[in-house]
């Protein structure tokens, strides 16, 4: 189905997982995508799995087929000059050329921005690194883990007497990818309308720090009171009613009462003559006071339930609880699958696979989860579309330019 | 340089953008140069700026007064609150009673001059107010809108109520990270759902307006905030699709890499990332720490051997980390092409040299909250982007004259009588609820 994106061309020199979540975006989104990965090894995220039945393919890593859905896979050699002549070539039916590699390496490949706009200038480049393009830690490597550290949030993660914990694997380039997402098409929209390239420069560091988590709002809350709002700190109870994480029947809830949830609160668990209940009334911020019996009676409601039961009961009355699924309780939740998430894909060598769907729903263009390429599946097709012959393509293989 | 008009120049995004996720996806559009008004009311207090009418001195003595200026609860406290002025930075603030006939059909007057109407209001509420898709659609056909609840607006839980804790429960995130030794109710809050989903809104309303240039028309586009965020796992729920596999909470272990992980450093609570993904790594690392005996270690020859060693040769980097200063050997792994980076302490990074080089922190000046350093504008754009100073987050109403006589035309009598009804207003009302 044309997605909102439709008649759209990006031309991918990402890699990794940031990157191809941008374009990812687009494809999902009725763009044409065609990304160039390196010949033999493709893409870093071919090798990073999970693998069907754990046998490493380059065509079937869990990661790499989730983030290209729907894209063409070229391959091309870069550090070959007829490989770069082919990219510019490739770039001058593109609208935005998005890449993620090392800072500064288009320029140690002759490919600087200029030599995009010469090829097309009507095209935006949007540039995804570690640590932006410019100042003193540019060149520095990371991974999700030390992009997380460098943007302040582990510090903040975790528990005050130990060290801080990861947010889980791979997980916030998944973020940085979403937060570049909007900028990409900012500047796509802005090279269109004024013929002219525009530059994105986007520090996966930069975006984790002011994100709207504990990012942002953390360091402005520091400016506001010289303190932080969320920190390795003792867990302070906020008000005298069950808020955080606590075991049932078969797993775990997550809860938030607020003091103004109170009469819910009470009915759901059985203790509505709580709601008129003076004492009670008067010491809801008093954990000291009335916390005790409240977790009390709490637990003795929720033990015997399941995390299904609890929520279920505890959302029909507008009290945020929730169950705390695992990766096998997700695949089967009801409700993910009445809304139809999860999408299956027939892949020729991965067979039939279920991969995270559409998170977007657009009542007028939905686009579509698309099959992700092979390795260098349409360099053929791209290359004869620029106007290459079937004897010149398999000359630049035998010389390993694709 | 900013030699062209910005990007979203001309576009205009009426917002009930809420907590995080809304705040989120407004800070973007604004700074790119969208007109973002934010809708507001002096009766319902914008969960963003306070859930109270009078915050209790023992909240804001608390973790709640954290993000308000001074802690200061004197009246007009929520003109003063970090989130609400980090992400509205640039916006506007109109109030309009949507509960009165008046205000909802001023807000539909509004919506005929608008391009989008992002709002991430609880699934019900647009329905109950009168501002469902029908009706405003109805009103202007080129309207794109976008509704972002947690659990989306159909399916079994599309009236769950939760905040992003709850929604990363749902969506399987809490319990395939935390501490691997220790049962959830240690695992930090996350909360990145919600910017997550900001940021998709920020991308939707723009793929919306290329899809327009087509079309002539608007459209809904819904956002559940819970598989938006579902995506960030896809490593654990393929393992599971694939393989049958749940590896449960993962720690700061690496499914390929040791050793790798948070470790030790000199000072007080200073730590260092580290991601070691070859034998050379390895071998850099053993060398910088000073002890270069770990590489001949049988156990630790190969990454097999590390990773089914992972305890060990963690404690091992761990013990030599220890008396190092993080900012140091973090520079030292680096220039041996070892991946790793101190962990930023949120309260010095406005110092960082790398950051201020990049000019990340911007100054802005609030007319009630004062001046302040914000992080800046999330990527940098050559030519088009909004440059510093930027404009203040709006005070409650602050540009109710703006939005009501300047966009549709309202006389001053029209305007007083506004007033008199408290169909608008610049303060919440005594008996203003959340």
């Amino acid at each position: 189905m044309p997605g909102p994106l439709e008649g759209w061309h990006v031309l991918d020199l990402t890699q990794g997982i940031a990157g191809p979540y941008v374009t990812k975006l687009y494809a999902d989104y009725g763009a044409e995508v065609v990304k160039v990965e390196r010949p033999g090894a493709g893409d870093v995220s071919r090798r990073i799995g999970p693998f069907p039945g754990d046998r490493p393919d380059v065509d079937t890593s869990g990661m790499f087929l989730t983030l290209n859905t729907g894209k063409r896979s070229v391959t091309l050699n870069l550090k070959t000059r007829t490989g770069r002549d082919i990219l510019l070539q490739l770039a001058r039916h593109a609208d935005v050329v998005v890449e993620s590699f090392r800072a500064g390496t288009l320029e140690r490949l002759d490919l600087a921005p200029e030599r995009f706009a010469e090829a097309n200038p009507q095209a935006a480049l949007v540039r995804i690194s570690n640590f932006g393009q410019t100042g003193p830690m540019r060149d520095f490597s990371a991974d999700d883990l030390t992009a997380y550290a460098a943007a302040g949030i582990l510090q903040v993660t975790g528990e005050p007497d130990r060290e801080p914990v990861a947010l889980g694997i791979y997980t916030p380039l998944f973020l940085a990818g979403a937060i570049a997402a909007p900028m990409a098409l900012a500047a796509m929209r802005a090279a269109h309308r004024d013929g002219q390239q525009e530059v994105v420069d986007f520090s996966i560091q930069e975006g984790l720090a002011g994100s709207m988590d504990r990012g942002g709002p953390n360091l402005v809350s520091f400016q506001y009171s010289g303190a932080l709002m969320v920190e390795r700190r003792e867990r302070v109870l906020i008000n005298a009613l069950p808020n955080g994480v606590f075991p049932c029947a078969d797993g775990y809830i997550q809860v938030t009462t607020q003091v103004n949830w109170f009469d819910r609160f009470c009915r759901v668990i059985g203790h509505p003559e709580w709601i008129t209940d003076e004492r009670m009334r008067t010491n809801l911020n008093n954990p000291l006071e009335i916390g005790g019996e409240v977790e009390m009676a709490f637990y003795e409601w929720l033990l015997p339930r399941t995390k299904q039961q609890a929520m279920e009961e505890a959302q029909a009355v507008g009290w945020p609880l929730s169950a705390l699924n695992t990766p096998a309780d997700v695949i089967r939740d009801p409700h993910f699958r009445e809304r139809g998430f999860f999408v299956d894909i027939d892949h020729p060598r991965a067979g039939h696979i279920e991969l995270p769907g559409l998170a977007l729903r657009f009542s007028g263009t939905p686009g579509e989860l698309r099959r992700p390429p092979l390795l260098g599946e349409h360099t053929f097709d791209e290359l004869q579309t620029l106007g290459y012959a079937p004897s010149e393509i398999a000359a630049l293989r035998a010389q390993n330019v694709i | 340089m900013n030699d062209r008009r910005p990007p979203l120049d001309g576009i205009r995004v009426l917002a009930q953008g809420l907590v995080w996720a809304g705040p989120f996806s407004t800070v973007i559009l604004s700074d790119l140069g969208a007109e973002v008004i934010e809708v507001e009311s002096i009766q319902h207090l914008n969960p963003t700026r306070t859930q109270m009418r009078h915050i209790p001195d023992v909240v804001m003595e608390s973790v709640g007064g954290t993000y308000y200026v001074n802690r200061d609860p004197s009246e007009g406290f929520w003109n003063r609150q970090a989130w609400f002025n980090y992400g509205k930075r640039g916006c506007k603030s109109v109030t309009l009673n949507l509960h009165s006939d008046r205000g909802r059909e001023l807000f539909i007057e509004l919506v005929k001059h608008a391009d989008a109407f992002i709002e991430n209001n609880a699934a019900g509420v647009v329905d109950s107010l009168g501002i469902d898709w029908d009706v405003l659609h109805a009103a202007n056909p080129r309207l794109i809108m976008v509704r972002f609840p947690g659990f989306g607006i159909t399916g079994p839980y599309s009236h769950h109520k939760g905040y992003g804790s709850n929604m990363e429960a749902v969506a399987g995130h809490t319990m395939v990270r935390g501490y691997a030794d220790a049962d959830p109710s240690l695992t930090p809050a996350s909360l990145h759902g919600d910017p997550n989903a900001g940021a998709h809104v920020a991308w939707a309303v723009q793929a919306a307006l290329l899809a327009r240039e087509r079309t002539g028309e608007g459209q809904l586009i819904e956002i559940s905030q819970s598989e938006a965020v579902m995506q960030h796992i896809a490593y654990d729920v393929l393992d599971y699709t694939f393989n049958g596999r749940e590896t449960g909470q993962r720690g700061n272990h690496h499914p390929a890499f040791a050793p790798y992980g948070v470790f030790p450093c000199a000072g007080h609570d200073r730590w260092i990332a580290i991601a070691v993904a070859s034998d050379a790594g390895f071998a850099a690392l053993t060398e910088i720490i000073g002890a270069p005996e770990l590489a001949s270690d049988e156990r630790f020859a190969t990454t097999i051997g590390r990773l089914r060693h992972r305890t060990e040769v963690n404690a091992e980097v761990g013990e030599r980390t220890r008396a190092m200063q993080n900012g140091q050997l973090a520079a030292a792994l680096q220039s041996r092409g070892v991946t790793a980076s101190a962990l930023a302490h949120q309260q010095e990074m406005h110092e960082d040299e790398h950051l201020q080089a990049r000019g990340y922190f911007n100054t802005i000046t609030h007319p009630e909250a004062g001046t302040h350093l914000y992080p800046g504008p999330l990527a940098k754009l050559e030519h088009t982007a909004a440059v510093p100073p930027f404009e203040p987050a709006p005070t409650l109403g602050q540009h109710n004259e703006y939005v009501l006589k300047g966009i549709l035309g309202l006389d001053e009598g029209a305007y007083q009588k506004l007033i008199e009804d408290q169909v608008i207003g610049d303060t919440y009302l005594e008996s203003a609820t959340a």
